[in-house]
């Protein structure tokens, strides 16, 4: 039986594209679970509708299941609801006025809920973050060191690592190679061959683009909102 | 030239004498010391007295932090709850026992040293408290020294001393994004890397009871690994009388990690 996910992040408060999303993954078959990986505020745009609507889907919705993103965290923060910290990385980053035009963009009624979403999701044999395990923070991209990620699939015992931070959308496959590892301790010496692993890191896009992927076939379709989605293309596998 | 890196030295007078002895008698000047200066041992004050005086630059290891920061700072993963329960008992009695200078000494050790392209931490460079145990994935154990700038790091925290190199490395990868229809293939080459464990000069835990540490030539690049016995029977008495958990004594004189297999066997801390 044909099982896809489909998995968006960085919404930011954007109902009218959410609602495209829906529309799209009404037309495509399979499509079982939306994921979708934080990044579900900002501070452009007042998100309660979109907040509204994903906490309590209409008819038809494909129910989402969701975790907390970057802008969540430094939101849960600044209301001191998450860590020690206030939300010092957005103020460094973008300064007073963002961390005020993030608490305006969302009712405080949402805050319970926005507390209790997970950081993450093992399914199968794949880790879905809006980061990685290192860092919600973290910028994986198709440019990032083969061995960073390979430390990111580690730290999750992970074969696929389906990531948002970055908004880019690709899959970057680890196929081959290895790293000889010789140790000497007071028992003596040793030498071995560690391999790579067949193992991926797929950057799933943000708002409009989105991903599905297709457990089955274990592939992976970057689409934009109004995309045609041919379950006859190959995808990325 | 030739320097001598000691770790985990965990307030024990005696093994620390002896190690320091036995470096002096090589003629080496040079010590760097990678932390955890006190902790489960009787003599915190005299051990930070020690390395204050033949000023040896040191790293704060996690105990160190610790014992500033009070118990939060930890992110340890005991092996139970009863190892967990005298930890904290161990952390109480130092706390206690160490002058306020001691304390200001402790708290103002940087958590990494480095020089050029070596780099000194007590646990990785990510984290005082993250073990790099020889056998740990090959790439992360890469990544973590190639991440942090260096060629060689040395670090401790785990009490088993060793080397480790890593060589020879490659990774194939298969890009696809949304810019190029056709994927993309390539290979990266992998730069060679060492770490060096200096084990526990205060609480051996790699089988044997002798005191361990390490010396590199940094014009050959060796490293040697060396053991010191020391007088342990004079420690184990001295943790007994200060009311410390006898088991500290126990390991001690057994030279590894005892840890109950109880019904709590997949505590983790979580302090």
């Amino acid at each position: 039986m044909i099982e896809r996910w489909a998995l968006v992040s960085g919404l930011k408060g954007d109902l009218e594209t959410y609602e495209m999303i829906q529309s799209d993954l009404k037309k495509t078959r399979g499509v079982k679970t939306l994921f979708i990986l934080g990044d579900m505020i900002g501070p452009e745009r007042n998100c309660d509708a979109l907040l509204n609507r994903l906490q309590n889907p209409r008819r038809g919705d494909l129910q989402p299941q969701c975790i907390y993103g970057w802008w969540e965290e430094q939101l849960l923060a600044e209301q001191g609801l998450r860590g020690e910290q206030k939300a010092d990385a957005l103020r460094l980053n973008q300064g007073e006025e963002a961390v005020t035009a993030l608490l305006n963009a969302v009712n405080s009624t949402h805050l319970k809920w926005l507390a209790s979403l997970q950081f993450g999701f093992i399914e199968l044999d794949c880790g879905l973050i809006h980061g990685s395990s290192a860092d919600i923070g973290d910028n994986l991209t198709s440019e990032t060191s083969p061995l960073i990620l390979i430390d990111r699939l580690t730290r999750l015992d992970v074969n696929r690592l389906f990531t948002a931070h970055s908004t880019e959308q690709f899959h970057l496959e680890l196929t081959g190679g290895g790293l000889n590892s010789h140790v000497k301790d007071l028992n003596g010496e040793s030498q071995y061959q560690q391999k790579v692993s067949k193992q991926s890191i797929i950057g799933i896009g943000a708002g409009e683009y989105y991903t599905i992927y297709d457990v089955g076939s274990d592939k992976t379709h970057f689409l934009s909102v109004g995309g045609q989605y041919n379950t006859k293309g190959k995808g990325f596998a | 030239m030739k320097h001598a890196v000691i770790s985990c030295l965990h307030a024990n007078l005696a093994a620390v004498k002896a190690v320091l002895k036995d470096i002096d008698q090589k003629g080496i000047s040079d010590i760097t010391c990678l932390g955890d200066l006190v902790g489960y041992g009787p003599q915190p004050n005299e051990v930070v007295d020690l390395i204050r005086e033949r000023a040896i630059a040191s790293c704060q290891g996690c105990w160190d932090e610790d014992i500033i920061e009070g118990l939060n700072a930890c992110e340890c993963s005991y092996p139970s709850q009863l190892a967990e329960k005298r930890g904290h008992l161990a952390h109480e009695w130092t706390a206690e026992q160490l002058t306020d200078i001691n304390k200001d000494f402790l708290a103002s050790l940087p958590t990494s040293i480095r020089r050029d392209r070596i780099l000194f931490v007590h646990g990785s460079p990510n984290s005082q408290h993250e073990y790099l145990l020889p056998d740990m994935n090959a790439f992360a154990a890469l990544e973590r020294v190639d991440k942090a700038g260096a060629d060689t790091l040395f670090c401790g925290h785990t009490h088993q001393p060793y080397v480790r190199e890593l060589k020879n490395g490659s990774i194939r990868v298969r890009l696809q994004n949304t810019s190029n229809n056709n994927a993309e293939e390539k290979e990266i080459n992998l730069p060679m890397r060492k770490i060096v464990n200096a084990g526990s000069v205060g609480e051996p835990r790699h089988g044997s009871t002798n005191a361990t540490y390490v010396i590199h030539d940094d014009v050959t690049g060796e490293v040697e690994i060396k053991e010191v016995a020391y007088d342990i029977e004079l420690t184990c008495q001295a943790i007994i009388d200060a009311g410390l958990p006898r088991i500290f004594a126990w390991r001690l004189s057994h030279g590894f990690e005892f840890a109950e297999q109880a019904e709590d066997a997949s505590h983790v801390c979580e302090r």
